[in-house]
C-alpha cells in the first residue's frame, strides 16, 4: 500500500522548483499564496491535515468561482486553480497508506477536478486517476452472473415499440460511399440511417459494451447524471454519481427509485480513454470542415424511457446506436413554426410540444408538419443534419454514441 | 463596542496567527474571539485606536473603521503585518476618510470631496483610480455609504463608477458575486445582474440589466438590504426578514436537499435519515421570489448581513442569529456544520452581550456588542 504513494509520488514533479504554478491576473494573489504553500507542503514534513486542509480552501474557494457567471464565461484560470485544488487534496489523501474508501474519495475528487476543471500539468488528473483505479479494482464473478441475469430481465421488458409507417420511415443505406453520401444526404440535408458502417467498432464485437463491462471499466468513476423524465419538466435535474450507483439505481432499479436518470450529453470518452479505444469517428465527418478536436463525441447511457424532447443542434449529428434501441422522430427546420419552439432564450431550441402526446388545443399546427421516424437499432448509425428537430426515446436499456461536427 | 469574530482566518484576518502552523482550530476560529484587544506594545509610532466604528470584510481580509475624529482604517489579513497592532495595519493612505470598503482586490474609500480605489494585488498599494465628488447642494437626509456615491455606485472591479438613475432614489445598496440590490428612499427595493441562482427575486432565472422592482414586495417598505454570494436578504420597516435566491448551503434559512444529503453522507444524522420518508418534505434549491423567514416567535430584526453561503441577523433584542454554510466555523455555534436553520449564537447570550451589528465577510461574520443590559428588551 506504502506502494500508492510512490507510485503518486513518480509522475510528480521532482521537487518544488519544478512544479509549476502561473497565473494570469484574474487569480487574486490571496489565493496564489495559498497554492505555492500547498506547493511547499507538498515536499515538506508536515502533518497530512494541515495539506488536506489548505487543499480544502483552495478547492472552495475556486468552486465558489466556478458557480459565478454563466459557466461560458467562467475564466479558465478559475478551473486550472480547481484542478490544483484537486491535485493537492488527493496527494494529501493518498500520502498514508489510505483504506479503500479513503481511495475512493480521492478517485471522486479526481474526477471532479476532470469534470469541472481545466487540465494541468499535462493532464496529472487523468495519470493520477489511473493509478488510483487499478488500486480498487476488484471484479467478483458471482456478482457478474446476476446481474447478467437482471440485464437479460431487462431487455425482455420494453417499453412500448411504435409501428413505423412505412411511407414515414427514415430511409436506409449500407455503407455508402463518401461521395455518394456527401451528394444525396449532406448537402441536401437530409436524415438517413447508414448501415454497416461500425461494425468494426470494438463496442460492437471485441469488447460488447455491456452493464459488466462498463462496471469493471468504470464503475468508481464519477459521472453526471440527469434525473427526472425530461428536461423541460420542473422536476427535472442534475447529479453526479459512480457509475455503480448509476447503474444500481436507475438501471437496475435496486433502491426502488421511481424517477428515471440518464447519463446524458457527457463527454465520457474523455473523462475515461478506455472506452474510447472502442469506438471510431465516423469517416463521414472529414466531410466536415473542422478538425478531428472539433469533434464533441457524447455518450448517452440509461434505462428504457428516458426521452430527448424535440430540439434541434447547431451542428451536424451521427448517432450511433451500440447497445438497446430508441425510437426516433425528425422534423425538418423548414416547418419550425409548426413546432412552437420555447420563447424564452435558454429553451428557444427546443420544442414545447411533447411529441408522443401533443396538446392539440395549444399546439394545433403540430398534427400538419410532416416527419419522419425510425427505430435505430444496434450497429446503426442515423444521420441527423444541422438543425433538424429530432426526438429520442429509448424503448429498453440503451448506449448511443453521438458525434457534432460541422 | 466590542467586536468579535469568527469563521475563516487562515489569512489572519480574524486574529494573527503563526502561518507556518496552519492549525485547523486557527484556520476555522468556532468560538467568537475579540478583536478588538489591546497589545501592550514598546513602539508607539502606530497609531492605537480605542474605538472601532465598523468592520468591513472580504475573503482574505478586514478593515477596522475609526471614524473618531483622527478618521482611518485598520487592515488586517492577507498582506497585513502581523501582530503589528491593536486591530491591524494602520493604512496611512485612509487618514481622513469617511467610510471605507473592501472586496478581495480593492480598498475603496471615500473621502469628503473624492473617492480613490487602491489596487491591493501583490499588497503593494497602488491607488488604481480616483474621483471627484461634487458635494450636492440638495443634501436629501441621510449621507451616502459604500459602495454608493452621488449619482452612482463603486463595483467591484472596473469600471469603478456606474452610475444610476435618480428616479431611483437610491438610499443603500449591496453587492453579490454577480448581481445589485438597491434600496430606495421610498422603502422599493430594486434588483439587476445575473439571475440564474433566483438572486433577483423576480419570479425567474432570468438576468436584468438595468434595475427592476421586485414587485413581490411592493407595498410594504423595506429599511435595508443585503447580499451574500447568490441569496439576497432585506428587512422590512416592521422588522420582518424576506430572503430569496440560492439555498444550497441553507443560506435561506428554508430546508435544503443538498445540505441533508450532505450531512447523510458524512453520517452526521444517521438516524433520521432511515426515519423520514423521502419525498415527504419539500426541498428549495432556488427561491426565485422573496419569501418570509420567521427566525424566532418573539422578535423583529433589527440588521442582516451575509456572507458567501450564509446569513447573519441581530434582532432589536440583542440576539445573534446564523444560518447557511459553516463548514469554517462561521455561523458561530462552535461547530463546523452547516445549518438550514436559523440558530442562536448562544456565546453572547452566555456571557451577558448584547448583540448590536454585525458584518460578514464570505467565510467568517463579526458582531458587534455592548455589554449594556438596556439595549437588549426582552429577556428569552
Amino acid at each position: 500500500m506504502a506502494e500508492l504513494w510512490s507510485n503518486i509520488s513518480a509522475i510528480l514533479p521532482p521537487n518544488e522548483t519544478r512544479f509549476p504554478l502561473q497565473f494570469s491576473d484574474k487569480v487574486e494573489s490571496s489565493v496564489v499564496d495559498l497554492l505555492k504553500q500547498s506547493r511547499q507542503q507538498l515536499y515538506s514534513d508536515i502533518a497530512n491535515t494541515s495539506r488536506v486542509l489548505n487543499a480544502q480552501i483552495i478547492l472552495d474557494i475556486s468552486w465558489e468561482k466556478l458557480n459565478t457567471g454563466t459557466w461560458r464565461h467562467v475564466d479558465k484560470e478559475w478551473r486550472r486553480v480547481y484542478s490544483y485544488g484537486c491535485l493537492f487534496k488527493v496527494a494529501a489523501l493518498c500520502r498514508e497508506n489510505p483504506p479503500s474508501d479513503v481511495i475512493l474519495q480521492a478517485i471522486r475528487t479526481c474526477d471532479m477536478g476532470l469534470l469541472m476543471g481545466a487540465a494541468i500539468m499535462d493532464n496529472i488528473l487523468h495519470a493520477l486517476v489511473q493509478i488510483l483505479q487499478s488500486e480498487v479494482r476488484k471484479p467478483t464473478k458471482e456478482e457478474d452472473e446476476t446481474e447478467h441475469i437482471e440485464a437479460k430481465k431487462l431487455k425482455l421488458e420494453c417499453s412500448h415499440v411504435p409501428a413505423i409507417r412505412e411511407d414515414l420511415a427514415v430511409p436506409r443505406i449500407m455503407c455508402p460511399s463518401l461521395e455518394s453520401f456527401k451528394t444525396n444526404y449532406l448537402l441536401p440535408l437530409k436524415p438517413v440511417i447508414l448501415e454497416g458502417i461500425i461494425d468494426h467498432w470494438p463496442a460492437l464485437h471485441q469488447h460488447p459494451w455491456s452493464i459488466e463491462y462498463l462496471r469493471s471499466v468504470a464503475g468508481c468513476r464519477t459521472v453526471p447524471v440527469e434525473v427526472g423524465s425530461r428536461y423541460t419538466d420542473e422536476e427535472w435535474s442534475q447529479t453526479l454519481l459512480t457509475v455503480n450507483e448509476f447503474i444500481d439505481q436507475y438501471i437496475l432499479n435496486k433502491d426502488g427509485v421511481k424517477s428515471l436518470g440518464y447519463l446524458a450529453q457527457h463527454q465520457l470518452f474523455d473523462q475515461i480513454p478506455e472506452l474510447k479505444e472502442d469506438i471510431r469517428t465516423p469517416d463521414y465527418c472529414c466531410l466536415g470542415e473542422g478538425d478531428d478536436d472539433d469533434i464533441t463525441v457524447n455518450a448517452w447511457f440509461g434505462p428504457g424511457g428516458t426521452v430527448s424532447p424535440l430540439h434541434q443542434d447547431p451542428q451536424q449529428n451521427f448517432l450511433a446506436q451500440v447497445a438497446g434501441s430508441k425510437y426516433i422522430r425528425l422534423y425538418s427546420p423548414e416547418d419550425t413554426e409548426k413546432l412552437y419552439p420555447h420563447p424564452s432564450q435558454l429553451l428557444h431550441n427546443t420544442s414545447q410540444v411533447e411529441v408522443e402526446n401533443p396538446d392539440k388545443e395549444r399546439f394545433p399546427e403540430f398534427a400538419t408538419a410532416p416527419y419522419v421516424e425510425c427505430v435505430l437499432q444496434p450497429g446503426e448509425v442515423l444521420f441527423i443534419p444541422v438543425r433538424h428537430w429530432h426526438y429520442v426515446r429509448s424503448l429498453e436499456l440503451s448506449f448511443s454514441v453521438s458525434f457534432w461536427w460541422s | 463596542m466590542l467586536w468579535f469574530g469568527f469563521g475563516f482566518n487562515a489569512f489572519g484576518q480574524i486574529y494573527d496567527h503563526d502561518k507556518l502552523r496552519l492549525d485547523g482550530s486557527e484556520i476555522k476560529v468556532m468560538n467568537p474571539t475579540e478583536i478588538t484587544r489591546r497589545v501592550d506594545r514598546s513602539d508607539s509610532r502606530q497609531k492605537m485606536h480605542m474605538k472601532c466604528s465598523g468592520i468591513r470584510a472580504s475573503w482574505s481580509r478586514r478593515i477596522s473603521l475609526h471614524l473618531d475624529g483622527e478618521n482611518c482604517v485598520c487592515l488586517a489579513g492577507f498582506g497585513a503585518i502581523p501582530s503589528s497592532g491593536y486591530c491591524g495595519t494602520y493604512i496611512e493612505e485612509s487618514f481622513g476618510c469617511k467610510d471605507a470598503f473592501i472586496s478581495e482586490s480593492y480598498l475603496t474609500l471615500a473621502f469628503p470631496e473624492r473617492i480613490e480605489c487602491w489596487n491591493l494585488k501583490n499588497n503593494e498599494k497602488t491607488r488604481t483610480w480616483s474621483m471627484e465628488i461634487v458635494t450636492q447642494s440638495d443634501s436629501s437626509g441621510a449621507p451616502l455609504n459604500l459602495p454608493l456615491v452621488p449619482g452612482g455606485y463603486i463595483a467591484a472591479k472596473p469600471p469603478f463608477y456606474r452610475s444610476l438613475s435618480p428616479q431611483l432614489k437610491a438610499k443603500s445598496l449591496a453587492l453579490g458575486a454577480e448581481h445589485v440590490i438597491l434600496l430606495s428612499a421610498t422603502g422599493a427595493v430594486y434588483t439587476w445582474g445575473l439571475g440564474s441562482h433566483g438572486q433577483l427575486g423576480h419570479g425567474d432565472l432570468t438576468s436584468e440589466e438595468e434595475p427592476r422592482a421586485v414587485e413581490a414586495l411592493w407595498g410594504i417598505p423595506m429599511s435595508s438590504v443585503a447580499t451574500g454570494g447568490w441569496h439576497s436578504v432585506c428587512i422590512s420597516a416592521g422588522g420582518d426578514l424576506y430572503v430569496w435566491g440560492w439555498n444550497e448551503s441553507g443560506q435561506l434559512g428554508l430546508p435544503s436537499r443538498a445540505l441533508r444529503k450532505a450531512q447523510q453522507q458524512s453520517s452526521q444524522k444517521p438516524e433520521e435519515s432511515s426515519n423520514r420518508e423521502k419525498n415527504e418534505e419539500v426541498f428549495i434549491s432556488i427561491q426565485a421570489f422573496p419569501a418570509l423567514l420567521d427566525i424566532t416567535q418573539c422578535c423583529e430584526v433589527r440588521t442582516v448581513s451575509c456572507g458567501s453561503r450564509h446569513t447573519a441577523a441581530v434582532t432589536t433584542t440583542g440576539d445573534l442569529y446564523t444560518w447557511g454554510w459553516g463548514e469554517y466555523g462561521q455561523l458561530g455555534h462552535q461547530t463546523l456544520m452547516s445549518s438550514d436553520e436559523p440558530q442562536r449564537v448562544d456565546f453572547f447570550r452566555e456571557q451577558r452581550m448584547c448583540v448590536v451589528d454585525v458584518v460578514c465577510g464570505a467565510w467568517n461574520t463579526f458582531a458587534a456588542v455592548t455589554m449594556e443590559e438596556v439595549s437588549c428588551t426582552c429577556n428569552k
